[in-house]
């Protein structure tokens, strides 16, 4: 569905990936995850042509969609939801789900995403009205997943979801994003949280100095020298 | 007595809130000071005398014209300028430096063209002021404070309902976020600075029928609705509103007990007493 071929990208010259070759099928769950300062966020930065792209290609559902502004990304059917709880946080909620949508020229298509939204997320409706700085960590998080999912997205980029959230809000968060995942959205999730993203994903990309350094599947739980460097050695 | 300061307070109250709400939308959004909102408000009213006092076309026209000549100027000031120094990754204290030359460079320019002597629109003739409550007041006050309270109802729907209005607020809250969902900041930037300098051109005009022109008549007003805009919490156009009203009726009131030479350093020392205990203003959020 989404296929990365050599890509080298970064910031202000900066070359941050030396050269990712990266594939997610549909209906997907990819992890990345690496230490500090691999690059990863910068993968999905890269893909939603939020830093600079210095070569290599991006191709999504067969269309070259390397280095195109962001609306048409998302017209496209990809989403990205940013690190650290980031919602419009002196907007009302429902505010905040209508800019998720702000591409979206047809109004009846948002109001219909709209409740299928509230269906999964029953808390948001409950609390449509209320500006959006008013709920827990975990909520916006949930929010800011929300506002990506307004869009009816077939491929949606989750970057570090669990960030600072409560053990309790983390795990509702990995089941939330398990559940989307079953209605045929294809995830790229980058995480700090190393062993639960691999838990949940398909297969997973190591990320290291900008490069991948290893792909595989949940076996690589098992495995002890990864287990040692990335899963604090449990 | 009372009445009549009241009465004097909120009609420069609602002067001020046209310069100050126009200013705060483009602060929230841009988030950097645009000074030269002033010479938006000034050239505005020297347009409408060049196109009413001067080629004598219809007042109606003339005025329409005039509000669309300063949407376009301050339209003009961003794409230009700013826009530009953005693009170079100026940082917002460049950019207010910018915004102070821009201000001079108007004024001198308004200086050049009609000269340094006052002019005088001369639509309304001057009139007897009516009574109400044992406080004078001239019909023309008395549209000032209609108009700027329409328009100020206006702008609020506009943010609330809108979904520009409300793109404009979700980029002054985040812009990295509103640029992730598909809002193109720099397109939201024009249109801020198409509506707030539309908004500082009817500021323009009504100042322009109220007072004399003159060419330093922008600096004034920026001063003042740059004070009221701290009070009230600068980047919240709703406080701006408040801190405008706030400013008009202490003024007004502080002549009550001072000279009324001291009206100006009246809104001074408020500027300071904000500035060094409540730097938020009155409704603004501390961050």
């Amino acid at each position: 569905m989404l296929k990365i071929q050599n890509l080298k990208a970064g910031y202000n010259g900066m070359e941050i990936l030396r050269g990712i070759d990266f594939e997610i099928k549909p209906a997907e769950i990819v992890a990345i995850i690496g230490p500090n300062g691999a690059g990863k966020s910068t993968l999905l930065k890269a893909i939603f042509n939020l830093c600079d792209i210095y070569s290599g290609k991006i191709i999504f559902k067969d269309k070259d969609i390397t280095k195109l502004p962001t609306h048409y990304l998302i017209q496209e059917g990809i989403c990205y939801v940013p690190q650290g709880r980031q919602v419009f946080s002196t907007l009302t909620i429902k505010e905040n789900l209508e800019m998720g949508s702000f591409v979206l020229e047809d109004h009846e298509l948002f109001k219909r995403n709209l409740k299928d939204i509230y269906s999964k997320f029953p808390f948001l409706k409950e609390r449509e009205n209320e500006l959006a700085m008013n709920l827990s960590g975990g909520q916006q998080q949930m929010l800011a997943i929300a506002r990506a999912l307004i869009c009816d997205p077939e491929l949606l980029l989750l970057d570090e979801p669990s960030l600072g959230l409560s053990p309790k809000a983390m795990k509702e968060i990995f089941e939330k994003i398990v559940e989307i995942n079953k209605e045929g959205i294809s995830v790229i999730i980058v995480e700090q949280n190393a062993k639960k993203a691999v838990e949940i994903a398909d297969r997973t990309y190591i990320l290291e100095n900008g490069n991948i350094v290893l792909e595989g599947g949940k076996e690589i739980l098992k495995d002890e020298r990864i287990k040692s460097i990335y899963f604090g050695g449990e | 007595m009372f009445n009549q300061l009241l009465i004097n307070g909120i009609i420069a109250g609602a002067i001020y809130a046209l310069v100050a709400s126009g200013f705060s939308l483009i602060y929230s959004v841009c988030k950097f000071v645009h000074f030269a909102h002033g010479a938006v408000i000034a050239f505005s009213s020297y347009f409408l005398y060049l196109l009413f006092s001067i080629l004598g076309l219809n007042f109606g026209f003339s005025v329409v014209l005039s509000i669309i000549f300063a949407s376009i100027l301050g339209f003009l000031i961003d794409k230009i300028v700013y826009k530009e120094l953005r693009k170079r990754k100026a940082s917002n204290t460049i950019l207010l430096i910018a915004s102070v030359a821009l201000l001079i460079f108007f004024e001198s320019l308004i200086l050049i063209l009609f000269g340094a002597d006052v002019k005088i629109i001369g639509y309304i003739k001057i009139s007897k002021g009516i009574e109400i409550l044992k406080a004078i007041i001239t019909p023309l006050q008395i549209v000032i404070i209609i108009v700027s309270i329409i328009l100020l109802i206006l702008l609020f729907l506009f943010m609330k309902k809108t979904k520009l209005g409300k793109a404009m607020r979700a980029v002054a809250d985040n812009k990295e976020v509103a640029e992730v969902v598909g809002i193109s900041a720099e397109k939201i930037y024009s249109w801020s600075f198409i509506i707030g300098s539309a908004i500082a051109g009817i500021a323009g005009i009504l100042v322009g029928l109220e007072q004399n022109l003159e060419p330093t008549m922008g600096t004034n007003l920026m001063i003042k609705g740059f004070t009221a805009a701290i009070i009230g919490g600068v980047g919240s156009v709703p406080g701006s509103i408040l801190g405008s009203f706030l400013l008009g009726l202490v003024e007004n009131f502080g002549i009550w007990f001072l000279p009324s030479g001291y009206k100006d350093a009246i809104a001074f020392i408020i500027l300071f007493i904000f500035l060094l205990f409540r730097p938020q203003g009155i409704l603004g959020i501390k961050r």
